[in-house]
């Protein structure tokens, strides 16, 4: 017998209160965990977005499009290695009304260049080429909707509408990703194909431009360099590298995001209400034996630690649970549906490891804060009353 | 034979600090429920309320938005013709506007958002009786001067009262008045002249959307027909209160189903906070229970009488809960709008029904979490009081 | 009834005790100028009436409590001063506990609750266990070590707390109505055992007890009332 297997015993007193509270732990790890595969899932493409590449656009707001002349333009500006550009074309594929997938018109040549982390087979990426009409998805959108190599497939947009002929475009490739955060269910075409049909009017306008720099660390003062080249011309840009222009993307919705941040606090407080209350329960029935100990001579910090570990046990015990359930539930069924069905938003729907870990720490780390009350309770126990109370 | 309820509610007072971790613990649950119910709600009631019936928009067909539609001038006059558009001395009301967003710089955030810039004109009041100047005058037609929906004002660099933002390269615009629109989302646009957004935007040639009014709500069905028959056209109709219902539709949905998801989770965790605590307590009391049984309390009573204990901690937790969220009708909460991609501010809205739901929520969780226990004290044996 | 001490330096050296409570502001003085000498190797109990302060007193002289006057010498050494962490270490290696109501952990066996004051010695866990059942033995419970004390009788029970007791080789062992909670029967059977201990290992006995019989065995009772000792 050991001191820590005697507060393991401890835990086999009450099997009912101790099931009841790793479960309680287990639940709220489990919520803990979602939310921050969420938020981790959802700030993904930012955290991991290309530090390499600047995106040039419209000084004043995303909907306006730049001169595609400022491409070539852009090629030029020093510290620029490659550049390409790319519109949003807005489309919907009326078969399907209901999915949401990003189109986009690029310059073929050069735009799988600039995005590497996109791969197109040779062939697939030659007969691409090679077709003025052709289309590349992503193979999620190719499996979610049934497009295959050789289909047509007629898209309606917004932004451009529909002259004498619909739009359609023929699957000419299926592209992969190097990365699992990587969007999938994209399409993009030529923008030469756009062009050529819009009137006169809206013709050789490019939504913005994406450049590979030569030196990653030198980004802010390349996009710099590049601002300043239109700074007297009719339309100024704003250029930021991926991960910088993601993220104050993604401060619209940091209300959103610090709502999670208030909900997850909101779980571990109530993590620690049900940790801290079985452990006072189990203090509160000790008395007797607790002074029974002093007497026998262990001391008020003995007790202590008695308590503390008999609730880092619970939170170890409540926080594997709840590790076992969200692998499974996480990894295999919601993520998979997550990606497939919600591949826009939720590219890559995993598990973080640091999430983990962390989950796993916190749920000790608040059995600890849990029990520092009745622990200092229990220390401070005076033996005698104690035990006159059982006599 | 029942217990005398006060038997119940001087137990939870004896065990004070128990009692209040509980009920803090399901306050917390109820809290989070009724917060997400509330800005649901506040995001249906504020696009919801920027719609009327008799009201119809045209916009392209494929566009979910207006910001992404584009109808061009001639198609507009086209679209006034249409039957079904009410006409005062003969001229058809309608009114094509602009809508774009513009990159701005959030204040006390530091990012750039995207604002709701509404190009209007002199029509465009009339679609919007509720519209009322808070602070300063309306712009003058034809000047660089706009004026900001209240809801954003002040939290966006340059749109306060008297300041000014860039909307092109050079060219300021004055913000001469601040307006409110009954909640509705035009509350987190800016108004200017149509004139000035189309050629500083570069969309001289083509409006955003056309509003008409309808000769009555049933003439929608003509109106619609028209206006899709000709698919050369390409535009396609909606009722004004349809059009803002599909733009909330999915953040709605969004929010109700995570917050739905959360609070579901969260009270298990509660329930067994409770069940913990009334096992606890049953636990303690047997010897009592012992006592009530032997003087004749049925099995039925002693079960009802844990159920109400637990059912009344729980209560007392969902009134904590609901009490705090009665103070999220103060928040506002800012976000894109991910189907305008233009930001947009919501407000917690508490409705009755959120009251009662989240109460009933909190009986519920009192009733699921006592009921094991309270079976548990039912089959206490009246031997119980004799062994002690 | 008295007898006279056995010569020698006595083991527990008591002067002018007072011992005072104070509860809801008032002050309530349970020992008074007492004077008490327990010998060396002797069974001493404790009788009075409830509220006495007999209880009182025998947590006083095994160091559970402070005096609020008064000297309390144990062995030749003054315990009434010292730091309650140090008093803790002086409990575990001089003095053993026997209670009313036997104060087993009752998620430990019988031969775990006797090892329980050994966890607070250096002693290797083999050898814990070795003296944990000879202690056992002592007391005749050998057949009954990996038992749970709610699988024994009350009796077993208090000869489980009794072993926890020795097994630490104490100088002094206390009691506190150690038959208060038993039949006639084993009260003897316990009663027994402690003469046996006193008799054969020379361990120093004070008990407190309302038991006539259990007064009877020890060779001097002391009668306390109203905190003082009657002559």
């Amino acid at each position: 017998m050991t001191f820590l297997g005697l507060a393991a015993k401890n835990l086999g007193r009450n099997k009912v209160r101790t099931g009841l509270t790793v479960l309680g732990v287990a639940v709220a790890v489990l919520t803990f965990l979602l939310l921050r595969t969420v938020v981790s899932a959802w700030t993904a493409g930012a955290d991991h977005a290309a530090k390499d590449r600047v995106v040039t656009r419209h000084k004043v707001t995303f909907v306006m499009t730049l001169p595609k002349r400022y491409a070539d333009d852009v090629r030029k500006a020093p510290g620029v290695k490659l550049s390409s550009w790319a519109n949003w074309f807005g489309g919907r594929d009326p078969a399907h009304e209901d999915e949401f997938f990003a189109t986009f018109a690029v310059d073929g040549k050069t735009y799988f260049a600039v995005v590497p982390e996109l791969v197109v087979g040779e062939a697939q990426m030659a007969a691409f080429l090679e077709d003025k009409s052709g289309c590349i998805v992503g193979d999620m959108l190719a499996k979610k909707l049934g497009y295959a190599l050789g289909q047509k497939v007629t898209l309606e947009s917004g932004i451009y509408p529909a002259t004498e002929t619909p739009w359609t475009f023929t699957v000419r490739g299926i592209y992969t990703a190097t990365a699992r955060n990587v969007d999938r269910v994209s399409l993009m075409f030529h923008w030469d194909y756009l062009n050529d049909a819009l009137p006169e009017a809206r013709r050789d306008e490019v939504g913005w431009i994406m450049s590979r720099v030569e030196d990653p660390t030198r980004t802010a003062d390349i996009g710099a360099g590049i601002d300043q080249l239109f700074d007297e011309r009719d339309i100024q840009t704003l250029s930021q590298d991926e991960h910088t222009f993601l993220k104050s993307f993604m401060a619209g919705f940091s209300a959103v995001l610090t709502a999670f941040d208030i909900i997850s606090v909101v779980i571990l407080a109530i993590m620690t209400l049900i940790l801290g209350n079985t452990i006072a329960m189990g203090v509160r029935e000790r008395t007797s034996e607790f002074a029974t100990m002093r007497a026998i001579g262990f001391l008020p910090k003995h007790i202590a630690v008695f308590i503390l570990s008999e609730a880092v046990t619970l939170g170890l015990l409540g926080g594997a649970l709840g590790l076992v359930i969200a692998f499974p539930l996480v990894e295999g069924l919601l993520g998979r549906w997550l990606e497939e069905n919600m591949g826009a938003i939720f590219p890559f729907f995993r598990l973080p490891l640091p999430v983990v870990g962390l989950a796993f720490a916190l749920s000790v780390a608040l059995g600890v804060l849990a029990s520092l009350l009745p622990a200092r309770t229990a220390a401070r126990i005076k033996v005698t009353e104690a035990l006159r109370r059982v006599a | 034979m029942f217990v005398p309820l006060s038997y119940n509610v001087r137990s939870l007072l004896v065990r004070r600090a128990t009692t209040l971790a509980t009920a803090v613990g399901i306050a917390l649950v109820v809290f989070v429920l009724a917060s997400a119910l509330m800005l649901a709600e506040g995001v249906e009631k504020t696009m919801g309320s920027a719609g009327r019936p008799e009201i119809a928009i045209v916009v392209r067909k494929g566009s979910t938005a207006e910001m992404g539609s584009s109808v061009e001038e001639h198609e507009v006059g086209l679209v006034k013709s249409m039957p079904g558009v009410k006409k005062v001395n003969g001229e058809p009301i309608g009114v094509g506007e602009v809508v774009v967003v513009a990159s701005m710089e959030k204040l006390g955030a530091n990012g750039i958002t995207n604002v709701s810039i509404r190009g209007t004109s002199d029509a465009s009041a009339s679609f919007r009786p509720n519209v009322k100047v808070l602070e300063g005058r309306l712009p003058t037609p034809g000047a660089d001067e706009a004026m900001v929906g209240m809801r954003i004002s002040g939290r966006i660099k340059g749109l306060a009262l008297g300041e000014r933002f860039d909307i092109k390269k050079n060219r300021p615009v004055a913000i001469v008045g601040v307006f409110s629109d009954d909640g509705s989302a035009h509350e987190s646009e800016v108004w200017l002249s149509a004139d000035i957004v189309k050629s500083s935007f570069g969309r001289e040639g083509a409006v955003s959307s056309v509003r008409v009014e309808l000769e009555s709500l049933a003439s929608f069905e003509v109106f619609q027909a028209a206006v899709e028959k000709d698919k050369r056209l390409g535009l396609t109709a909606m009722r004004e209160t349809d059009y803002f219902e599909k733009q909330s539709e999915g953040m709605s949905m969004f929010i109700r189903i995570l917050g739905s998801i959360v609070a579901v989770c969260f009270a298990i965790g509660a329930m067994i906070g409770a069940a913990i605590t009334m096992y606890a307590s049953i636990a303690h009391r047997k010897r009592e229970i012992g006592i009530l049984r032997a003087l004749g309390f049925s099995r039925l009573g002693i079960l009802a009488s844990f159920l109400f204990e637990s059912v009344l901690l729980a209560l007392f937790g969902g009134v904590m809960g609901a009490a705090a969220a009665f103070g999220m009708g103060a928040v506002e909460f800012s976000m894109l709008n991910m189907s305008s991609w233009s930001e947009m501010v919501f407000r917690f809205v508490l409705t009755p029904k959120i009251l009662v739901t989240s109460l009933v929520a909190s009986v519920a969780m009192g009733l699921l979490g006592g009921l094991l226990p309270a079976i548990r004290a039912a089959r206490t044996s009246p031997l119980t009081a004799m062994r002690g | 009834m008295n007898e006279v001490s056995p010569a020698g330096e006595p083991l527990i050296r008591l002067r002018g005790i007072t011992k005072e409570y104070t509860r809801g502001g008032e002050t309530l003085r349970v020992l008074e100028n007492l004077d008490l000498d327990v010998a060396r190797g002797s069974f001493e109990a404790l009788m009075g009436p409830s509220g006495s302060g007999k209880s009182t007193l025998l947590n006083l002289l095994a160091g559970l409590d402070a005096p609020t006057q008064g000297t309390v010498e144990v062995d030749g050494k003054r315990i009434d001063q010292m730091s309650e962490g140090k008093l803790a270490s002086w409990r575990s290696n001089h003095v053993g506990f026997v209670f009313q109501s036997y104060n087993l952990l009752p998620v430990l066996t019988a031969v775990e609750n006797v090892e329980l004051p050994l966890l607070l010695t250096p002693v290797a866990s083999s050898e814990r266990r070795k003296r944990a059942e000879t202690a056992l033995r002592v007391v005749g419970l050998t057949d009954r070590m990996g038992h749970y004390p709610r699988q024994l009788s009350g009796g077993q029970e208090q000869r489980v707390a009794i072993a926890r007791a020795i097994v630490n080789d104490p100088l002094l062992i206390v009691a506190d109505e150690p038959t208060g909670d038993l039949d006639r029967a084993s009260a003897d059977d316990i009663l027994r055992l402690l003469e046996t201990l006193n008799r054969d290992l020379g361990k120093t006995i004070v008990i407190v007890t309302h038991d006539p019989a259990a007064a009877e065995r020890a060779r001097i009772t002391h009668h306390l009332d109203k905190g003082k000792l009657r002559a």
